[in-house]
């Protein structure tokens, strides 16, 4: 009997000669792959981090990644387009990518919570591109419904999202009596076929959840603010749109992007249902007005 | 002649008509006859086509409707919405 030949062939220069998979995200039915060079740990976080949202379809942005060690000022995010290519900068991450091919390269500190903002800025802009939008926002879905809860810092999101996550019976969120917490910080919208829907987010603020895939149609919007009791009112479209404007994550300073963000908000007064919503903390009574 | 600065966004919404300076984050809100004035001049309409509008749509008289136009055009000026073409 012979002995089976079993060996392995590594080869010696750069980890560009090998070949790698990129990493795929689909977020709010974008995708985007991600080929990561050096620090495997912090890549293998990153992979483990957006698991929920990991795999899909073939990706319209493909990012070369390079770990380094950067600053971190500034933290406000800016984006600025320039001959064909989108530069998406902070102080911890600066990416440039070709608007043409989606090809792209970004070098960014080898943390999660750096990627993560990456990520908020990236969607950020490809939603608004779309037709959608990132909002500033808690989200609930109740019977198959989202409804997205805005207000200023300090309105009660996060109180308004854990009080909704506890009634499920679940605090991770996650469906139970007809209640899932979509987000208490980051939702995702976009308009599709003449309606728009919530996507799935992996963005979070306090409740630090994973988020996790799916889309939802929009069942209405509140204007949110903490009170002693529970109370439904009206509110003028002029007040929805201030609010809806003030929580729209936009970090594109150009006059193309604000005529986008215009329009979305238009649509999104033209389709959805907004009202005031007064809510207390003792409990979470409100799920029942809305 | 005046002309509406480059870069603004605007869009009318129900009643009232908003603009959006993306360069310096601000947004300006303009009720039912400011945003009468707005859209003439955006469309490229002379005072008298825009008094005119004014005059149609609501109920004023044309002196009324000149002091009107005169105090608005001067107030956006003032806020860096219009420029002036001939200055």
């Amino acid at each position: 009997m012979t002995a089976m030949r079993i060996g392995i062939r590594t080869s010696a220069g750069g980890s560009a000669k090998i070949p790698q998979s990129p990493f795929l995200l689909g977020i709010a039915d974008s995708s985007a792959g991600f080929m990561f060079r050096g620090d495997a740990g912090a890549a293998r976080g990153i992979r483990k981090r957006y698991g929920d949202f990991s795999g899909g379809r073939k990706p319209v942005f493909l990012f070369e990644v390079n770990f380094k060690d950067r600053k971190q000022n500034p933290y406000k995010p800016a984006i600025n387009l320039k001959n064909g290519s989108v530069r998406l900068k902070r102080g911890d991450f600066d990416c440039i990518v070709d608007t043409g091919t989606g090809a792209g390269r970004l070098e960014i500190n080898p943390s999660q919570q750096s990627f993560d903002s990456f990520l908020r800025t990236l969607y950020s802009w490809i939603l608004i591109r779309c037709g959608g939008c990132m909002l500033h926002s808690a989200g609930i879905v109740k019977n198959g419904k989202a409804y997205i809860f805005l207000g200023k810092s300090g309105a009660g999101k996060s109180t308004l999202s854990k009080l909704a996550a506890a009634s499920s019976g679940c605090p991770a969120g996650r469906p139970a009596l007809g209640i899932e917490v979509l987000s208490d910080e980051i939702n995702l919208l976009r308009f599709e076929k003449g309606s728009f829907r919530v996507y799935g987010s992996p963005f979070w603020g306090e409740m630090r959840n994973e988020g996790r895939h799916g889309s939802w149609p929009v069942g209405g919007f509140f204007l949110l603010k903490k009170a002693k009791a529970n109370r439904l009112g009206d509110c003028t479209k002029s007040e929805a749109l201030r609010l809806l404007l003030r929580c729209l994550v936009n970090f594109d300073r150009s006059p193309e992007t604000a005529g986008n963000v215009l329009r979305t908000a238009a649509r999104l007064l033209a389709n959805a249902r907004f009202s005031r919503l007064e809510f207390t903390k003792k409990d979470a009574g409100f799920l029942e007005l809305v | 002649m005046l002309r509406i600065k480059r870069d603004l966004a605007y869009r009318r919404i129900a009643e009232e008509l908003f603009i959006v300076d993306a360069a310096k984050s601000e947004l300006h809100e303009l009720n039912g006859p400011a945003a009468v004035i707005w859209e003439g001049i955006a469309s490229g309409k002379n005072g008298p086509g825009i008094i005119s509008d004014i005059v149609s749509e609501f109920e004023v008289d044309e002196k009324t409707a000149r002091a009107d136009l005169a105090e608005f055009t001067e107030e956006l000026l003032r806020q860096g919405l219009l420029t002036n073409a001939n200055s």
